[in-house]
């Protein structure tokens, strides 16, 4: 048996609902068991699919072929730049791991930032992910540059209004670059800055107020999970993927 | 290199992975799945100049897809008839990966290939939906980018395809039932 409300379950499993949309849903199937069992039957298969199913990549033949079809393409088109070479920038050994995935990230940030004007509603999602945007712009990312916490923590002491949690999880592929002071959310929020892979995660920090912790969400390809210890709020916000963000933030919990 | 190609390489390629998956999941072997990724990051490279700050994922996954339609116009102009969907069991199978994951059991592969034949068995339009909202995690807008029907088309194929992979995945138990869980 299905109920007239079945599609809108479905969005509101898809995350396409609004929070009021959500709520009214939620109601719904509490009284609905055809709904209810909806609800049950898309956890399944979504998990079924997410864990069973084979997530090939492209194998390394395909990408070589294919980088090589590009220097062709490059090579006929566009002759004229085949001209010398571009004086090489000289970064120093630290930018050079740092920068390798971040140029990209960053200027796709800015495309995406500046040219889709997404509709964007919640002034603190809004904040974080600007502030993760412009963090990745050259030269924003770190205020501090160290990986020894006992350098970074005492940082914030006199440069923000909060001192958040710092340690080092090299061992587990996070490592700790530096910290950041940001001004969001009518604060000076602190920043710790990781690095996973070619990733960057921002770890913001704030006091917490009346309103509630916000729900771990997506916005513009940036995931943001957001955590309460104390009386601080942390954000995570990176472009990794979701389990790998969680994962540095369950270290983070862990650690209290 | 040029900037243009850097460029290129730093927006679009880290999507290679996901349009390399999208066409496995549409085409008829693995040959073919890589032609068509081959074509559509040419044609993307091509077009560059025309992105303008959409979502570089939906977007090089629609190019994906219309390189999938045009080869299999191709195909069927030179007389190639693909085998009817339906009983195509080998396609989900030969998307195993080749490296051997040592975590895997000899269970967790045969629910892997399980899921891969019912998903495989799925008409295309059920298949893509499936792959791009649950594997790629697009939200149906980009969905109906992609896949170049209306946001309402999106949801009821969607809802449809769940069922059917459902139902599907139920008879096998029945049938099989240390195969799936």
């Amino acid at each position: 048996m299905q109920c007239a409300e079945s599609l809108r379950v479905q969005a509101y499993f898809d995350g396409e609902l609004d929070a009021l949309s959500a709520a009214d849903v939620e109601r719904h199937s509490e009284t609905c068991a055809a709904c209810r069992e909806l609800l049950q039957d898309l956890h399944q298969v979504r998990a079924a699919l997410r864990e069973d199913l084979t997530y090939a990549s492209a194998p390394p033949a395909l990408r070589e072929r294919i980088l090589h079809a590009l220097d062709e393409e490059c090579g006929i088109k566009n002759p004229r730049l085949r001209g010398p070479r571009l004086r090489r920038w000289r970064p120093q050994p630290f930018w050079t791991g740092a920068f390798s995935g971040i140029g990209g990230t960053a200027l796709t940030a800015g495309i995406v930032f500046f040219f889709l004007a997404p509709p964007l509603t919640n002034p603190i999602l809004d904040g974080l992910v600007s502030a993760h945007v412009r963090s990745l712009m050259p030269d924003h990312l770190i205020d501090v540059v160290s990986t020894d916490r006992h350098t970074v923590k005492p940082w914030f002491a006199g440069h923000t209004d909060v001192s958040p949690v710092v340690a080092d999880f090299d061992g587990q592929g996070y490592r700790l670059i530096g910290g950041r002071a940001d001004y969001f959310d009518g604060q000076r929020a602190a920043v710790v800055v990781y690095q996973h892979g070619s990733h960057v995660i921002n770890v913001f920090s704030w006091a917490a107020d009346q309103r509630g912790l916000p729900n771990n969400t997506t916005r513009n390809g940036y995931h943001l999970a957001f955590w309460k210890t104390g009386n601080l709020v942390y954000c995570a916000v990176s472009d990794t993927a979701w389990d790998e963000l969680l994962g540095l933030a369950r270290l983070l919990q862990d650690l209290n | 290199m040029d900037d243009r190609r850097r460029c290129f390489e730093a927006l679009v390629l880290p999507h290679l992975d996901a349009a390399y998956r999208f066409a496995r999941w549409l085409s008829r072997s693995p040959g073919d799945a890589d032609d068509v990724v081959q074509e559509a990051i040419l044609r993307a490279f091509r077009g560059f100049d025309a992105l303008r700050g959409s979502d570089v994922k939906a977007w090089l996954l629609t190019i994906v897809k219309n390189c999938h339609l045009t080869a299999l116009k191709q195909q069927q102009r030179r007389g190639f008839v693909p085998l009817p969907e339906e009983h195509d069991v080998q396609d989900g199978e030969a998307m195993i990966a080749t490296t051997p994951d040592p975590e895997s059991s000899s269970v967790r592969r045969d629910e892997r290939r399980t899921l891969d034949r019912l998903l495989s068995s799925l008409p295309e339009e059920h298949r893509e939906v499936l792959v791009l909202r649950e594997l790629e995690e697009m939200d149906y807008r980009a969905i109906a980018a992609v896949t170049n029907v209306p946001i309402g088309t999106v949801m009821s194929r969607l809802a449809r395809a769940r069922a059917a992979l459902k139902a599907r995945w139920l008879k096998e138990a029945e049938r099989e039932p240390h195969a799936v869980r």
